[in-house]
């Protein structure tokens, strides 16, 4: 357990699970609000809410340690809300 | 900077691989036999006395099962005889959630006549166990959890692959077959794990969405659809799409029905009509059926909702070839997990890509337990294993080949089940936690090693069990067995199996003989390892 210890390893792992998920949530959110409206749209953006979760989990990995990828996934994980809530507030 | 991510993965893959391993083993090996579902069903289910109404009188036979049984009206299905899991015309469900079925057919004098019929629980058994990890628990919590393990499965797939890409040009068909075997193992998981890697990408994607879907579409309610979500849901559930109307009416008959669907779509093959509301104006019936061409949603299945009285078509949304962009999309990540395309070619493909996925994770848990071997007998212990490694090693030698030995065993003994128990569902679930446990507990008794082959014996007793059963029944009848013609392709693949496993139980054998140099009951060997 190397590259910053036990802890690093708890932090990274957490930054993974529980921001990817809600970060997937926004982007599938983005869909909804962007995409044209067709039957199946709502089973689609369920399906796009586990890819992001996923690379979110495997790339706290590649950051050099923890902190970094709260401050990564966390900043990822605002700026997706931030759009979701633009893209409502201007389509009404 | 470029080797502390190598070397960060390398933990996260050794310890995600050896956490996930032995779950996604028993998944694997299961979901790869699930692949031929129909067929096992078809393999287990008795032969039921009543007779099959032939087609051209399905129209007389609703009508009369609708006067005589108003309680079948509500939702019954006509069966057009491709899809040999159901030996009958027409059925219903007893009540909902059973799963026994009235079938109704009609005798000689035009009486209509009923009888119960049970459909075997041999396929959605083994769906469990593939669904549920082998988990000894309760479906709901078992999904949940394989969806946690599926997460970390994805996870570990991508540093896996992080880790071999720099030597990939050199090592990929690199098989180094000399005195090291732990090398030659290694290479074989690599690989596995490359050949295979889009197949395991898709279906480690998909079956996170399979576990937690509804936990997923419960946070999505709350954060994108503002608690619209269960509106939407209904706005677009199929089968409301034909308008409730209780006004009596006389509906088409199924030849009418398929007619009509054959002129709109010609290349699909429909094997079920399934009505609901049957007599009113609003009568629904939703035809079943499959199109090789298309990536379908369920087991070969997809299907069309029509007006049973004016044969309108009021729903193509799971129509293979009809479906719009999205609903193509979703069913094709279906598809994509199950092998739901392409006819028998794509089936079997899916079927050993299965079984090398249960192999990667094997091979996985052999090379982690080899390293630790290593490790601790360099580490100055006094070279004996760790008690995490001599742990690992019986689960994985207890656990992989439990389940294989379970497996086989239930649907071996589902048709004797069958003629001396009645019920084979209730049993179906002991035979096969008994078998794991029965084998774990030998692993430890024995020492992983010796277990190993003795336990790849009885997987190949218990795997020829199943084409043997098939034999008995043909050439002793006053057993009361049963044999089906169109399920041979269980017994041959069972017989093929039986003959592996032997085979690899001989080299196992052998090798604790070779190495044996008179282990303690229960210690860990050389022969332990993968070498």
């Amino acid at each position: 357990m190397k590259a910053g210890g036990a802890a690093s390893w708890w932090a990274r792992i957490s930054a993974g699970l529980l921001l990817g998920f809600p970060l997937g949530l926004a982007l599938a959110g983005l869909f909804v609000q962007l995409a044209p409206d067709g039957p199946g749209k709502f089973q689609l953006a369920m399906w796009l809410v586990t890819p992001p979760w996923v690379a979110a989990l495997a790339s706290v990995f590649l950051v050099r340690d923890g902190v970094r990828a709260w401050l990564w996934l966390g900043g990822s994980t605002a700026a997706a809300y931030a759009a979701l809530f633009l893209c409502r507030h201007f389509a009404g | 900077m470029r080797n502390d991510i190598l070397r960060t993965c390398r933990v996260v893959h050794g310890w995600l691989g050896i956490v996930t391993g032995l779950f996604l083993f028993i998944a694997f090996y299961a979901g790869a036999v699930t692949i031929f579902w129909p067929a096992l069903d078809r393999w287990a289910l008795p032969p039921s006395a009543g007779l099959v109404t032939p087609l051209e009188q399905a129209a007389e036979l609703i009508e009369q099962a609708n006067e005589q049984r108003p309680e079948s009206r509500r939702d019954f299905t006509v069966h057009l005889g491709a899809d040999t899991e159901i030996p009958a015309r027409m059925t219903w469900r007893l009540s909902r959630g059973n799963r026994e079925l009235v079938a109704a057919s009609l005798d000689a004098d035009g009486h209509l006549h009923l009888s119960s019929l049970t459909p075997t629980a041999l396929g959605r058994f083994i769906d469990h166990v593939h669904r549920t990890g082998g988990l000894p628990v309760g479906e709901e919590l078992g999904t949940a959890i394989m969806g946690g393990v599926s997460l970390l499965y994805a996870v570990a797939l991508i540093s896996g692959l992080v880790i071999f890409l720099p030597s990939l040009t050199r090592d990929l068909f690199a098989l180094r077959i000399g005195p090291s075997a732990k090398l030659l193992w290694r290479d074989i998981h690599n690989l596995t794990g490359m050949v295979s890697l889009p197949f395991h990408l898709v279906i480690a994607l998909t079956a996170v969405v399979f576990c937690l879907h509804d936990e997923i579409y419960d946070a999505l309610d709350r954060v994108v659809y503002r608690g619209t979500l269960r509106a939407v849901f209904q706005a677009e559930n199929p089968f409301g799409s034909v308008p409730r109307d209780s006004a009596p009416a006389a509906m088409l008959s199924p030849a009418e029905i398929l007619a009509r669907l054959k002129d709109k779509a010609p290349g699909f093959q429909p094997n079920a009509l399934q009505y609901r509301n049957a007599g009113t104006k609003g009568a629904s019936v939703t035809v079943w059926g499959g199109d090789e061409r298309y990536l379908m949603r369920m087991r070969e299945r997809g299907f069309v909702v029509m007006s049973a009285v004016t044969g309108e078509i009021a729903n193509t949304e799971y129509l293979p070839g009809f479906q719009g962009g999205y609903g193509r999309a979703v069913s094709a990540f279906f598809a994509l997990h199950a092998g739901n395309f392409g006819g028998p070619a794509v089936k079997w493909g899916y079927f050993v890509l299965g079984l090398g996925g249960a192999f990667l994770f094997y091979s996985g848990n052999l090379l982690w337990i080899e390293n630790r071997r290593r490790r601790d007998k360099d580490g100055g212990k006094g070279g004996m294993p760790s008690r995490s490694v001599r742990g690992m090693a019986i689960a994985t030698t207890g656990v992989c080949l439990g389940s294989m030995i379970g497996v086989s065993l239930s649907i071996a003994a589902s048709k004797w089940l069958h003629v001396h128990a009645g019920q084979p569902a209730i049993w179906q679930n002991g035979i096969f936690y008994a078998a794991l446990f029965v084998a774990l507990g030998w692993s430890f008794l024995r020492g992983p090693a010796r277990a190993r082959a003795e336990l790849l014996w009885v997987s190949a007793a218990v795997t020829i069990a199943i084409p043997l059963t098939s034999f008995l029944a043909w050439v002793v009848p006053s057993l009361g067995l049963w044999v089906w013609q169109e399920s041979i392709g269980v017994d041959a693949a069972a017989l093929a199996g039986a003959v592996i496993f032997a085979a690899l139980a001989r080299r196992s054998a052998r090798r604790v003989r070779s190495v044996s140099a008179a282990p303690s009951p229960g210690a860990m060997t050389r022969a332990d390892c993968p070498d």
